[in-house]
């Protein structure tokens, strides 16, 4: 047995066990017989236990450096630390699709162990199989990751320098990958409540399914945005890239849906609203994979390209247009009952999934526009980030504004108090904002200051009046706590604007500079006085490194770096940063004197209130842990409200 | 000695070293950050390492000694490079649809929602007595 064989075996047999499971669930449901389902449902463990089999086939390959498989050969080299081995799987194309088949079998084999009704069942069993399919079949066609060389080398060329530079390549893949794969059980919910016309009860079965995508995609994309900044050494976290903005769209569409299911949950209307969303939000995954796959778009992140990109684009359609075509039915049969006032609780949710999608038609519309027209006329155009900080301002605005006021609205029709605490809430902003402009900031900061103080008292406002209700009822107030739905959205919420704040400063009052100082010379910025004293050079293996050393008067020495891989012709700066409460210092070596060490360049930036978006991103990931986290029965009984 | 070593090693001799590089200000990264680095992959002059990126920076700070403005600056490449080089695309021409084109669509979107959850008008009057019929029926 060798890996190859393994590995080829698992893709195959994955592919076998998901196709044969297509029949059987669409046989069950045509003939309306359990035993096809019975046969069905005992495949999906099968078909996880095949797709984990190849896995490990190509970690056992990496970690024996079978230099005969192809993807070894070029993501691989023998001086690798193990945990850059280890993660090698998802530094390339075949590798990543390979994860991706394996968490999608993980996850259908998770849904397949909690399914509703026989129809339904067979249904959700016939899409989650035919997605998996539709990965594996890419697996053993165009993109195979077992694929072997006739001459093998004797060493690889390693993966690249970027990914292996920050253990925060082992998190965040698997996270977005996480997130990514899990809307398809809620889509799979989706396509056979359509089909079999139960409209009502799937949003409540695919909460659960909901949340923990939603949770993963955002601290994946969190992580993305660390990574970003300790890494490539800019000193940003977000470049409005169009593979970041790929990724992005998803989030949107799961985040508006997240709130209109809840509209459904509660008041059964935006039926319609919600299976659009859901079938949007998992096409749109496809999607951000044929457009960072295909080599249509120019990118840092285009580590993998190859004629994926085009067989993704034919799987995007086809879910699509199912969801479409099914769409197009419950649209003729289904009408909302619901009067929607804009001053309920439901007319906040609808106007912010209004926003949300917005939001996601300019992201789409910027990303895509330079290749509209190069295709259309040939020009070459650029959209980048002023663009899209320009035209995502107003929309984030409104999004803060609905944040805070929503969650006090109540359903249906406003309540006389309502007006009361929007008094009090736009008279917060009102102050917030003028004590910016007093502390000499920018307008567009002293609105971001306060609208954050206008969320923090939202969120008072709305546990003063949870506690007040406890206390009313005879009851504990701090069983609040207990009433998780509302206590993590909370979180969550609290999560947004704290990140809000923090990035309108960070991008309003960032400072870079350069300077070269010779060996002795000191250096002040900001409140911190540096010295250069000299450089060292480090042979570590696989790199050579170079690094300043900076004593400072303030964070002990700092040592940026630079690194030389033997793959790389330019050198890759690794920053050194220090986080403080207030700014973050980021400091970069660009260069220095290769002849006798007597002078280094330095890039020092400067930027406030970095640490709070780690801070507000964890927030939110916590936020969507603490609904999730299994609740006893005490305190499900506790969570109930007294009315 | 050592370096020279390292870099013979390494086969970087040929990454040839004219000095040390000038300061720069920030306001010369402000102003490079609105310029697309020619050479790379979707970055700004401000964040790549390129050459390219490395001279442009350069040229940003001698321009800005020598007193000219942000958008003398600008204007200087892209006469050189052409439009393609701003980042923040010019409200005219090929570019003006990408300012024009969101604010429509999301116009066009709010519009649809309005029309979609607008209070219905009443149900019509034959489907009320037929419900009312039926309510009277005995169930069967």
């Amino acid at each position: 047995m060798t890996p190859a064989l393994l590995g080829n075996l698992g893709v195959t047999l994955t592919l076998a066990f998901s196709l044969l499971g297509l029949v059987l669930a669409l046989l069950a449901y045509l003939q309306g017989d359990a035993r096809f389902l019975k046969g069905a449902r005992r495949l999906v463990l099968l078909a996880f236990l095949a797709a984990l089999a190849a896995f490990l086939a190509l970690e056992w390959a990496l970690l024996t450096h079978d230099f005969s498989l192809e993807y070894v050969a070029r993501n691989h080299s023998l001086n690798d630390p193990l945990w850059v081995t280890l993660v090698t799987p998802w530094a390339a194309l075949e590798g990543s699709l390979l994860l991706w088949g394996l968490l999608q079998t993980l996850y259908t084999w998770m849904a397949s162990r909690r399914l509703p009704d026989p129809w339904r069942a067979s249904l959700i069993l016939s899409v989650l199989f035919s997605i998996q399919a539709f990965f594996f079949a890419v697996m053993a066609t165009v993109a195979s990751p077992f694929q072997t060389l006739p001459n093998p080398p004797a060493d690889g060329v390693g993966p690249n320098p970027l990914l292996q530079n920050h253990w925060m390549m082992a998190v965040h893949p698997v996270l977005m990958y996480l997130g990514f794969v899990g809307f398809s059980v809620p889509f799979a919910h989706a396509v056979a409540a359509m089909a079999t016309r139960r409209y009502q009860t799937w949003v409540e079965e695919t909460q659960w399914w909901t949340l923990i995508a939603w949770g993963f995609l955002t601290a994946g994309k969190v992580a993305g945005m660390w990574w970003s900044y300790e890494v490539l050494g800019w000193g940003g976290y977000w470049a409005w890239d169009p593979v970041e903005n790929a990724s992005f769209l998803p989030w949107l569409l799961a985040t508006a849906f997240l709130h209109t299911a809840y509209v459904q949950r509660t008041r059964g209307a935006l039926k319609l609203w919600n299976f659009a969303l859901v079938t949007l939000a998992f096409s749109a995954t496809l999607f951000a994979t044929f457009l960072t796959r295909s080599g249509v778009i120019m990118s840092v992140h285009a580590f993998a390209e190859g004629p994926v990109g085009l067989v993704f684009l034919f799987g995007f359609l086809a879910f699509f247009l199912l969801g479409m075509f099914l769409l197009y039915r419950v649209g003729q049969e289904v009408q909302d009952p619901v009067v929607f006032r804009l001053f309920s609780r439901e007319g906040a949710l609808l106007l912010g999934a209004f926003f949300f999608l917005g939001w996601t038609l300019v992201v789409l519309l910027g990303t895509l526009y330079p290749l509209l027209v190069e295709a259309v006329s040939g020009a070459k155009v650029s959209v980048g980030a002023p663009f899209f900080n320009q035209v995502s301002i107003p929309i984030a605005i409104g999004i803060l504004l609905l944040m805070g006021i929503g969650p006090l609205l109540p359903w249906r029709r406003t309540r006389p108090e309502v007006f009361r605490n929007l008094a009090i809430l736009l008279g917060v902003l009102a102050v917030g904002t003028l004590m910016g402009f007093l502390r000499g900031y920018t307008p567009g900061t002293s609105l971001a200051v306060g609208l954050f103080a206008y969320n923090l008292a939202a969120i008072l406002l709305l546990v003063g009046e949870e506690i007040r209700g406890r206390l009313r009822g005879g009851l504990s107030p701090w069983g609040f706590w207990g009433n998780r739905r509302r206590v993590g959205s909370l979180m969550a919420h609290l999560g947004v604007a704290l990140m809000a704040v923090s990035i309108a400063f960070s991008q309003t009052y960032r400072v870079e500079q350069e300077r070269t100082l010779y060996r002795g010379q000191a250096w002040e910025v900001g409140t911190v006085t540096l010295r250069f004293e000299g450089v060292r050079a480090l042979d570590e293996g696989r790199r050579f490194a170079v690094e300043a050393l900076l004593p400072t008067d303030r964070f002990g020495e700092v040592r940026p770096r630079l690194h030389f891989y033997p793959q790389m012709n330019a050198p890759l700066p690794s920053p050194h940063v220090v986080y403080t409460l207030k700014d973050d210092y980021y400091f970069v070596l660009m260069d220095f004197d290769r002849e006798r060490g007597e002078w280094a360049s330095l890039r020092v930036i400067l930027t406030p209130l970095v640490l709070w978006i780690w801070v507000g991103g964890g927030l939110m990931a916590l936020g969507t842990l603490y609904i999730l986290w299994p609740a006893s029965r005490r305190q499900e009984a506790k969570g109930v409200s007294p009315a | 000695m050592r370096f020279l070593l390292l870099f013979l090693t390494l086969g970087l001799a040929a990454w040839a070293q004219e000095g040390p590089p000038p300061d720069l200000s920030p306001e010369v990264f402000r102003i490079a950050r609105e310029l697309r680095c020619p050479v790379c992959q979707g970055e700004s002059t401000a964040e790549s390492n390129a050459g390219v990126a490395v001279e442009m920076r350069r040229l940003i700070a001698e321009m800005l000694e020598e007193g000219k403005t942000r958008e003398e600056i600008k204007a200087f490449f892209v006469e050189r490079y052409g439009e393609w080089i701003l980042y923040e695309p010019p409200r005219r021409g090929l570019t003006l649809w990408v300012w024009v084109l969101p604010v429509v669509g999301i116009f066009l979107l709010g519009l649809g929602l309005f029309a979609h959850f607008r209070p219905h008008k009443p149900l019509p009057q034959e489907l009320l007595e037929e419900a009312e019929r039926r309510l009277k029926e005995p169930p069967s």
